[in-house]
This record gives C-alpha cells, structure tokens and sequence, in this order.
C-alpha cells in the first residue's frame, strides 16, 4: 500500500507542475502592450523570445498569430493560429481571428464532406488531450479495481450485484477511454500537416518534370504531408487532391518553431 | 538629267541631253546638244567608245508668244557604244556671239547585252523607264511583335500621266498582324527616284506586326493603271495624239527576317509585350463596407502590340467575389505603331470583413530598342473591409457562412489574449510514459494481492483441524474466561465451570428457563441430535465439578478437566 501510495503523489505532483508555471512573463506583458500601440514586429520579436526560451501556450500562439495577421504576412499567422487550435481546439477567440487569416490566403479549399460517424469519432478525440486521455485511463483503473475489489469482498448479494455493475460500467469505459488514447496517439504519429509557405508553388502528378502540373497552390494552405523523395514531398489539400511539390517551404505543425 | 553649260551672258544655255544613263551593249542612245540662242562652229564631243549610227540632224524651233521670242536649236546624235563600262561623253562646243560655250561632261553606263534591244521611243520602253512602284519597308529584320511599315510609293515622270489606276490585288499579309492606314486621298507629289526627280504618290501605308519568326514573304501589291503617253502621230492642229495604255504593276515581294525574342533574361511572366510601356494598378477605393464594391484596374500604357498581349491576371484572396474582368481599349495605330493604352477593370465584391492584400502583379516587356526585357510591378496594396461578417473557421464552411450572415454579423477581430499560463515546450508527456503503465497495471496487482488474501482466509475456515482449535479458543474465551482465571483456586474453579458450561447451553440452546438438571440438558441434547456419547461426555463433566467440589484434587486434575471441557463444548458446537 505504501508504493501506491507514494505512486498517488506522485501524479498529483505531475497535475500541480503546470500550476506552479503560472508566474507572470514580463516579455509576455512587454509583447502585448508593443501590440497594443501597433508595434507588431516588436511584439513579434518579443513572443518569439518566449518561444526561444522553451515556453508556449495557446495563448501566446494566438497572440504571435495576431501580430503577424497586423504585418500581413499570411503564412505565418496561419501557421501559428493553427498552433494555438493544436493546444486549444475549441476557443471561440481563435476560430474567429484564423477565419481572418484564412480570408487573406489565395487558395480556397474546398473541405471534403466526412461521413458523420468521422466527424463525431473526431469530435470525441478531441474532447481531451493526450495526456487527458491518460489520466482519464488511469482514474478509470484505480475506480475499475476499487469496485471488482468491493465487489468481490463484499458477500451481502444486493451491494454484490451494485458492485458488479459499477465494475463492469467502469470497465466498459476505461477500454473506451484507452483505445481513445491509443487511436489518438497513432492518428498523431501517423499524420503530419503542414502549413506552405511558398508565395505559387506547382503541384504535379509525379515527383518529376516530365510530369504534368495538377494544379497551383499559394501561401497559407494547410497541407498534410506524407511521402517524401529526395527535394519532393508528397502533400494532400483538404479537398482529397494529392501531388508532388518540388522545393516547397512546407513547415510542418508537429515542430514548435 | 541636266547638264547646264556655262552660261557666260545671260540667258544663254548650252546643255546636253541623253535620252538615258545606263543602256546595253547592243542598245542605242540618243543625245541632244541644246541651245537657246543661235550659235555656229558647233564642235561635238569625241564619242570615245561609241559609234555614231545617226544623226547629226539639226532642228531649229523659233516662236514668239506674247512678244516674247523664244529660240531652240538641237543637234541630235545617235549612238550605239562599243565596249562595256563606265564612259562619258566629253564636251562639246558652241560659239555664240564671239563667245565660246561649252556643255559638261555625260556619264553613260554600258552594261551587258539587254535581250530585246529596246526602242528609245517605244510606249513599251517609255513606260518602264519612267514609271516605278516602290514597297518601302521600314526594317526588314524585325523582332518577333515588333512593328514595321511598309509604304507603297508610285512614281512616275514625264511624259506619262496616270489618268485611272486601281489595286488588282492587294496584299494579305499572312503571319502578320496588319493595320492599313486610311489614305483619304492620293496626292501627287514630288520626289526622287535614285537620284532623279519623279512625282510620287503614295498608294498604300501598312503596319505591321510579325507573328512568327523566320523568313516571312509580303505578298507583292498589283496595280492596274491606265497610262497616257504622247505617240508620234499628230492630229490635224499639229497636237501629239495621245496614247492610252494599260499597264498593270507589281512591287513589293520581300522576304522578312523575323528574329526571335531573346531567351537570355526572359522573365517568367511574359505575355509577349513588345514595345515601351507603363503598368499601374490602380484600387478606386482602399477601405469599403462588406457587400460594397470596389474596382482594380490593371493599366498598360505606351507604344508597342497593344492588342496582341493579354494583361496579366490578378490574383486575389479566395473570399473575394471577383467579376469577369471588362476590357478596354483607347489604341490609335500610327504609322510608327500602335500608340495607347489597355486595361483591365475587375469589379470586386468582399462579403466578409478583414484585411485583403491585393497582390502585387508584374508586367514584362521587351524593348526592341534596348534589345532588353522590363519587368514592371505594381506596389502591394491592402484593402480594408469592415462591417461585415466573418467567415468561420474552416470547417463545415457552408452552413456557416449562411449562418452568420443572419446571426452572427457583427464578429470582428478579436483582441489579443492578455493572460497566459506558460508551458514548457518539451514537457514530459504523460502517456505513454514507464509512470502511466505503472499506474495502469498497479491496481491489478492490487487486486490480485487481495483476491490472494480473501482466498488464504477461505481456505483457512476450512481447514477442520485449525478451525476446531480456533472455535475452542474462541469459546473459552468467552464462557471459560473465568474459569481460567481460577486455575489456582480449586473451588472457584469449579464453581465458574459449572456454571459456564450452563451458560454456555443456555445460549447456544436459547433456553429461558433456570431450572437445570442432567435429565433436561440430555433430552435437549438429543433432541438436537447429538450423538450418545458426546451427550455422555457432558453430562460426566457436569458430574465431575460437582464431585470434584467436595473431593481433594490436583492441579493437574483442574487443567485435564479444564481441557475437557473445552474440547466438549467445541464438539456440540460443530454439531449445533
């Protein structure tokens, strides 16, 4: 009992790490009044050096997304827009401004409809983040064994039967919650995307010239990436169109920079 | 075609006339020494290489018109050279009034034997010799695109005159792009032809711009012109008849050498511009309301093929509504190109608000001139749309856009968040990670730890032997705990072993009642079943304290009985 015990501490220590960080950032706080008196590129700089210095947080994404979009550099505040969603999908703030971002790109990409059970799988992944999911299976586990325990000490019949079907809902909901976790750590590993940065960028059949161009793209699309051969990396655009692209500044999404 | 004597007096001329400078070897020649005033001791020229076939006939013409005389006397000469090249005919000499005049000097060319040996006086010859059309072109190697002019000139001297002429055929410039420049009237003027003075009348101005490189031939101009020239013959008042004849004439066929346009710095984006020009985009307004229009208009301006490039297009972000773009031209086409300018005008309606940058647009062209290509770019421009709706995120776009329309207009861009809770970048991912497995599987462990306990406990109620030896422990625990105490004390003893091993019956059996005796415990007994023996063995200890109260006995003896007692209680009790 002690080792779990100890192992509990330890989690909680985990959970608290990220309550602890919460000091104000001056360069932080520097940033955002330069942004506010429309000194977009020393907010750019100053946001950056935050980043340089190994901290992030969709805010501050959300912020250098801002400033950018005031620059007028597309690509750039798309891109980190789509960073900041990566760490809070659901912030109302930051669906509003990428949508301004994205009205400044050239390409429009038509979104291929997904089938409704896609759509609500994804919606489920995204209820919560990787490690959310795994502490979520973690809890489950500890409810799960807590109920099969009582239930197998127990001998009076009617808690017996309550018992049995705590653990069994429990049970039910931790392998829900762990092949969550699971697919959603593969779908990660699995897909990269993307965003170009190329300002006209020629997407073509085959990863050679003697191929033909399929179509065009500009700066700002959000690409997912997949095969790459020697300076060609295959891409695929939302709208399910795949090709080669020669040379592309495509920065990818999984990297902080 | 003059040669003027020397003119010591004046109005004395004294001048020779050839009927033409270059002739065959097999062709003759007609000169004619003319003077004004009456003179004698006429020498003629040597006539180096020439022989004399004809002549010299002398004609004198004396009139006087409105009393003024006018006087004319010409000795005429006709030659035939002997021998080819370069010759002249030297001067010959008058004296007129104790004067001596001389004429100058005539080059003559002898060429080659012509074929048919012409007639000086031939309508034939009279024409060809004195009526010529011209095509000038301005530069027979062009670039590709870049504009020439062909200009058709007719010339024509005396003693012709045109009376009609028309254009049986005219010209189809194939592989070339032509503009013909309206004559609105043919105007005779003067001019010269290789050094000799002609009327000339331009018939025909042509620009063109050449479609394709290479060798290109222009198509010769046919003209068909009634032609008047004097005869021989004389009416009956002494006038010359005059002939009409037809004539039809050609000119023109050229070869062109088209030369293509530099690949050496060709930029990416060139449409084909030849020529000097300017470029704008001009945006009409740079802030607007959503659903407002605005227009961009694309300008090229200058001297070159106007109207054989396209502009190039502009590109926009894809939330604007772009309208086809209408296209203008105000193009004057001049003989030294065509002069003005070219726009496209694209009307744009931005239904969202937001920044929209408008790209810049490039424009090349090449300079024939400087042989170099330009690459024109308009400044970027940003065009600020407030007042609208946003378009929502990405996802399900469509429902979107209509929604909040309705709903939702008036979403701007939000400000900046101002608090933030700061991460490390690389944190320590909790999934995946030795402590999440730990914590998934350790709670199994657990279980299993307690399964393992539950059934050491069940296996241990059991065992018989075991659980015999803890009922015993438990009972005298409880009903021979006095008894225990009193081991030392033999009447005590006794006393609490009696009375527990009642105790011990009365609640086990629920009995209410006091009154026992040996009878009623054995009836009872058995009425539960018990064995003869176990009820036997009872009934002996409950005798055994009774007798064992009065008798002497050892401590030996209480610690057998003691024990006894114990193993018989936990014998009914198993069978209870």
């Amino acid at each position: 009992m002690n080792t779990v015990s100890k192992l509990f501490l330890m989690l909680i220590l985990c959970l608290g790490t990220s309550a602890w960080g919460q000091e104000k950032n001056l360069d932080f706080e520097n940033a955002n009044s330069a942004y506010n008196t429309g000194q977009f590129e020393r907010a750019v700089m100053l946001y950056k050096k935050i980043l340089e210095e190994g901290q992030h947080s969709a805010e501050l994404y959300f912020n250098l997304a801002n400033s950018y979009y005031r620059l007028n550099q597309v690509g750039e505040s798309i891109f980190y827009f789509e960073k900041a969603k990566q760490l809070s999908p659901n912030d109302q703030d930051i669906i509003v401004n990428s949508s301004f971002a994205q009205n400044m790109a050239i390409d429009a990409v038509e979104l291929l409809p997904k089938p409704q059970i896609t759509q609500l799988q994804e919606k489920i992944i995204d209820l919560l983040t990787q490690d959310g999911w795994a502490f979520l299976s973690v809890l489950l586990t500890w409810i799960l064994v807590f109920f099969w325990g009582l239930y197998l000490w127990n001998n009076v019949p009617v808690f017996k039967r309550i018992f049995f079907v705590f653990t069994l809902v429990s049970g039910l909901l931790l392998i829900g919650s762990l092949s969550t976790a699971f697919i959603k750590s593969s779908k990660a590993t699995k897909t990269t995307y993307g965003i170009l940065f190329n300002k006209k960028v020629e997407v073509w059949a085959e990863p050679n010239k003697r191929a033909e161009v399929l179509f065009l793209l500009h700066e700002g699309t959000k690409v997912q990436m997949l095969d790459q051969l020697q300076e060609w990396q295959k891409i695929r655009i939302a709208n399910g169109s795949e090709g080669w692209i020669k040379d592309g500044e495509v920065r990818s999404l999984k990297g902080f920079k | 075609m003059m040669g003027i004597g020397k003119t010591m007096a004046q109005g004395v001329s004294f001048e020779a006339k050839v009927s033409k400078r270059t002739l065959g070897l097999n062709e003759r020649l007609r000169v004619d020494f003319i003077m004004n005033e009456n003179g004698d001791d006429f020498t003629p020229p040597a006539f180096k290489g020439f022989r004399v076939v004809g002549g010299p006939n002398q004609s004198i013409s004396n009139s006087w018109v409105n009393g003024k005389r006018s006087f004319s006397k010409t000795y005429t000469y006709f030659l035939t050279p002997t021998q080819k090249g370069a010759l002249v005919i030297t001067q010959a000499s008058i004296d007129i009034d104790g004067e001596i005049y001389k004429t100058s000097p005539v080059r003559i060319t002898v060429t080659e034997a012509v074929e048919v040996p012409r007639d000086p006086n031939s309508p034939e010859y009279l024409i060809d010799d004195n009526l010529h059309l011209v095509a000038e072109i301005s530069n027979s190697q062009p670039y590709l695109n870049e504009a020439i002019t062909v200009v058709y000139k007719l010339y024509f001297r005396n003693p012709l005159r045109i009376s009609d002429g028309r254009a049986v055929e005219n010209p189809q410039f194939a592989d070339f792009w032509s503009h013909n420049i309206n004559i609105p009237r043919l105007k005779v003027e003067n001019g010269t032809y290789k050094g000799e003075a002609y009327n000339v009348v331009v018939w025909r101005k042509s620009v063109l711009y050449p479609q394709k490189t290479g060798k290109l031939s222009l198509e010769p101009l046919s003209l068909s012109l009634v032609i008047e020239l004097p005869s021989n013959r004389r009416d009956f008042f002494g006038n010359r008849i005059v002939q009409q004849s037809s004539r039809t004439i050609t000119a023109g066929r050229r070869t062109i050498n088209v030369k293509p346009l530099p690949e050496k710095g060709k930029p990416a984006n060139f449409f084909g511009a030849v020529g000097q020009f300017d470029f704008d985009a001009l945006l009409n307004k740079k802030s607007l309301k959503a659903t407002e229009s605005f227009e961009i208009k694309l300008k090229v301006t200058g001297n070159g093929n106007l109207k054989l490039f396209n502009l190039p297009k502009l590109v926009l972000p894809n939330t604007l509504e772009v309208f086809e773009p209408e296209h203008s031209e105000n193009v004057k086409t001049t003989l030294s190109g065509m002069k003005g300018n070219i726009q496209d005008n694209y009307t744009i309606v931005p239904r969202f608000q937001g920044k929209y940058p408008i790209a810049p647009v490039s424009f090349s062209y090449f300079d024939p001139k400087k042989e170099k290509y330009f690459t024109l770019r308009s400044s970027e421009q940003i065009v600020d749309v407030y007042g609208g709706p946003v378009v929502s995120s990405s996802s399900d776009k469509k429902s979107a856009m209509t929604n909040q329309l309705i709903t939702n207009s008036d979403d701007s861009f939000r400000f900046i968040k101002l608090n933030s809770k700061l991460e490390p970048i690389v944190k320590k991912v909790f999934w995946d990670s030795k402590l999440f497995y730990l914590l998934l599987t350790s709670p199994f462990l657990l279980l299993i730890i307690f399964v393992l306990i539950i059934q050491r406990n069940l296996k241990i109620s059991k065992d018989v032997e075991g659980s015999r030896l803890r009922l015993a422990n438990r009972l005298s625990k409880r009903y021979l705990g006095e008894a225990k105490k009193n081991l030392k004390n033999k009447g005590r003893f006794y006393d609490a072993l009696e009375r527990a091993l009642y105790n011990y019956l009365k609640a086990r059996l629920k009995i209410k009642t006091d009154d026992f005796n040996k009878n009623k415990i054995a009836k009872f007994l058995d009425l539960r079943k018990l064995e003869k023996e176990e009820i036997q063995s009872f009934i002996a200890l409950l005798e055994n304290c009774e007798v064992a109260r009065y008798s002497p006995a050892t401590d030996v003896k209480m610690q057998q009985d003691f024990d006894q007692a114990l193993s018989v209680i936990s014998n009914i009790d198993k069978k209870l």
